[in-house]
Formats: structure tokens, C-alpha cells, sequence
């Protein structure tokens, strides 16, 4: 599903058919949050691009230029608009996207859920510290790797247009972010 | 450029964690699902052709200055240059549309719909709207037969 071609469904959306561009905020919003995210953006301020950039996308759709690239248009609209809401704040929101929120606790829990509880909570030092590390990842790693971090995968194309890279370059900062992530893992396991 | 396996799996893992730890807010999905309503179907776009936020030469930087912002729109016959002023209660909004003429201008915005009249000099006035996106609708006066011009979504 998530490798389809999604110019048929600009083409139907352009024709005003309600559920396929249903189908292109599904595919795509993951997409766009992950970058606003990636820029630091709070989320009032990412809830704005994010609508911003699908008004634009619907005022646009019937001009398209590459209906199966839809995905780097939104891509390159969002950044563009994550950029001039840097630049309207002048400031960036520090760390907020990193932070760790901890799930709810019982007070008083069963032998069986202490078991089961001991190992969430392995499970859960695993997310924490690998969340952290991502955190601590050089700008444009950190910013990669929360891109990739969306739901569905996004395409490399889009990936690249979010970062404003050559689409040649983002496999290779793939693996070298991820391997710079695992050395920031091992440091503090 | 081979995909390593490992690498794979810890890409996956820190989807999964971003699934859990930063999820798409579901008003976002929401408000991107009902975007596709406020297209204009009949209109023709004016396209955002300068804004001070991303055009950063000696020139802009003279005539902006913090809370204050300038961009364009344009269409083969017509500019629409817009002056988004911040203060205390929102977003103020003054503009010109060149060559003049009069007009009804729709402001388009996340509290609805604001009418306001551009004047023979094509000049045109807002405030106190609601910050987040906004697009301008413009109507020639009555008894002209060209099309209304929307202009591109800008968040303010």
C-alpha cells in the first residue's frame, strides 16, 4: 500500500473525489508531522504548517506538474513552511520533541502484572535511552532519523525534499546516522 | 547502496517509537481531511511570488522589520502585495492590489471568513485576525465578468 503510486489519487482528488483525498492525508500525514517534528517545531506551530501545507496542496492539486511525486511536493512545502516559521519566531522551541512522557503506573499492582511489569520496564529503558540518543544526534542525523521515523515509510525522494538533499545522498547518511546512533546506544548501556 | 538487515531492524524499532512517543495528533488528520473543501474550484490562483521570511537581501531586510511581513501574490494580470503586521491581539493585515481597482476581498482564516472592500486605489484592510493559515479571496466589483482570484495559503 504504501509503495502505490499515488498520482491516481491526485487525479481522482483533483476531480473532487472526497475519498481518495482521504487516502493521500492518510499516506502523508505521518510524512509531514515527522518533518515539522524534525525541524523542532512545537505542536501548535506544526499543527499550522500541516494545514497550511495541505490548503496548499488542495489549491494546487489540479496543477501538479508529477502527480506520482506528490509526496516530494508536500515534502518541499513543508519544509518551506517550517523555515519561515523559524524565521517568523526567530526562535526554534528547544528539545520539547525529545522529551519522555511516562506511561501511567498502578500503585498497587498483582504478583503477575509485578512480572509482567519487570519486563515493560526493560523494555521501556530500551525506548527511553534510544529516544535520548536520538536527541543527542548531530542536527542533520537527528533530523534524518525522526524523518524516517514516519508512518508508512516515506520514499527516499521525500525524505530528500524535506532536507533539501540530493536523493542520492540519503541512503548513505542512512547508515552512517544509524551507526552514529548504535556508538550513542553503546555509550550509555 | 545495500539495505543492512540490522539497519532495517533499528529503523523499524524507532518507528514503532515514534508511534508511541509522537504520534500525528488526530486533529491534524482532521483539519488536512476537510482542506480539500475550501478549494475554489472556479477561481484562478495567485501564486505567493515574495516573502520577507525567505528573502533575505539588504533590500527586504530595509523595508521589514520584526513583526512585520511582506509577500506577493501574483497572477498573469494582476500582483497582490500584503503587509501581515503582529500585535497583541493577532494579525493585522493590510494590502494592494495593482493595477487598482475595487474588489471584495475575502480573508480566509482559521475563524472563518472576514469581508472587506478594496477601495479605487486598490487598497485593502484587516485586523485582529486569527493566526494560522489564510488565503485571500479576491471578487472584482459587480458587473466585471472575470473570474475570483484566491491566492496561495500562507501561515500567518
Amino acid at each position: 500500500m504504501a509503495d502505490e503510486d499515488p498520482g491516481w489519487l491526485v487525479t481522482a482528488a483533483a476531480g473532487g473525489d472526497q475519498a481518495a483525498w482521504h487516502a493521500l492525508v492518510e499516506r502523508f500525514s505521518g510524512l509531514i508531522w515527522a518533518i515539522t517534528r524534525s525541524y523542532r517545531l512545537s505542536r501548535a506551530d506544526a499543527a499550522d504548517v500541516s494545514q497550511t501545507t495541505w490548503l496548499r496542496l488542495a489549491e494546487h492539486i489540479d496543477k501538479i506538474e508529477n502527480a506520482d511525486r506528490v509526496g516530494a511536493w508536500l515534502a518541499t512545502a513543508t519544509r518551506r513552511e517550517c523555515l519561515q516559521s523559524i524565521r517568523a519566531k526567530a526562535r526554534t522551541v528547544p528539545i520539547e520533541d525529545m522529551t519522555w512522557f511516562d506511561a501511567d503506573r498502578d500503585d498497587d499492582p498483582t504478583e503477575a502484572e509485578v512480572l509482567r511489569a519487570e519486563s515493560e520496564r526493560e523494555e521501556e529503558h530500551r525506548a527511553r535511552l534510544l529516544w535520548q540518543a536520538v536527541g543527542r544526534l548531530p542536527t542533520r542525523c537527528r533530523q534524518l532519523i525522526r524523518i524516517l521515523m514516519a508512518e508508512p515509510p516515506p520514499r527516499y525522494a521525500e525524505v530528500a525534499a524535506a532536507l533539501d538533499l540530493p536523493v542520492g545522498s540519503i541512503g548513505p547518511t542512512r547508515a552512517r546516522c544509524l551507526q552514529r546512533l548504535r556508538r550513542e546506544l553503546g555509550e550509555c548501556i | 547502496m545495500s539495505d543492512e538487515p540490522e539497519d532495517d531492524e533499528l529503523e523499524h524499532e524507532l518507528r514503532q517509537l515514534a508511534a508511541r512517543q509522537d504520534p500525528v495528533p488526530p486533529e491534524l488528520v482532521q483539519a488536512a481531511t476537510e482542506a480539500l473543501s475550501w478549494r475554489n474550484i472556479d477561481a484562478e490562483l495567485a501564486e505567493l511570488v515574495f516573502d520577507s521570511l525567505l528573502n533575505t537581501d539588504e533590500a527586504t531586510l530595509v523595508r521589514s522589520s520584526p513583526g512585520r511581513r511582506l509577500v506577493s501574490f501574483q497572477t498573469p494580470e494582476l500582483t497582490i502585495d500584503v503587509e501581515v503586521t503582529t500585535t497583541a491581539s493577532g494579525r493585522d493585515v493590510m494590502g494592494q492590489i495593482t493595477p487598482a481597482q475595487r474588489a471584495t476581498v475575502e480573508i480566509r482564516h482559521r475563524a472563518g471568513v472576514v469581508s472587506t472592500d478594496a477601495d479605487e486605489q486598490g487598497s485593502f484592510r484587516s485586523a485582529a485576525l486569527q493566526t494560522g493559515p489564510m488565503s485571500l479571496r479576491v471578487r472584482p466589483a459587480a458587473g466585471d465578468p472575470r473570474p475570483p482570484i484566491v491566492t496561495d495559503w500562507l501561515s500567518i
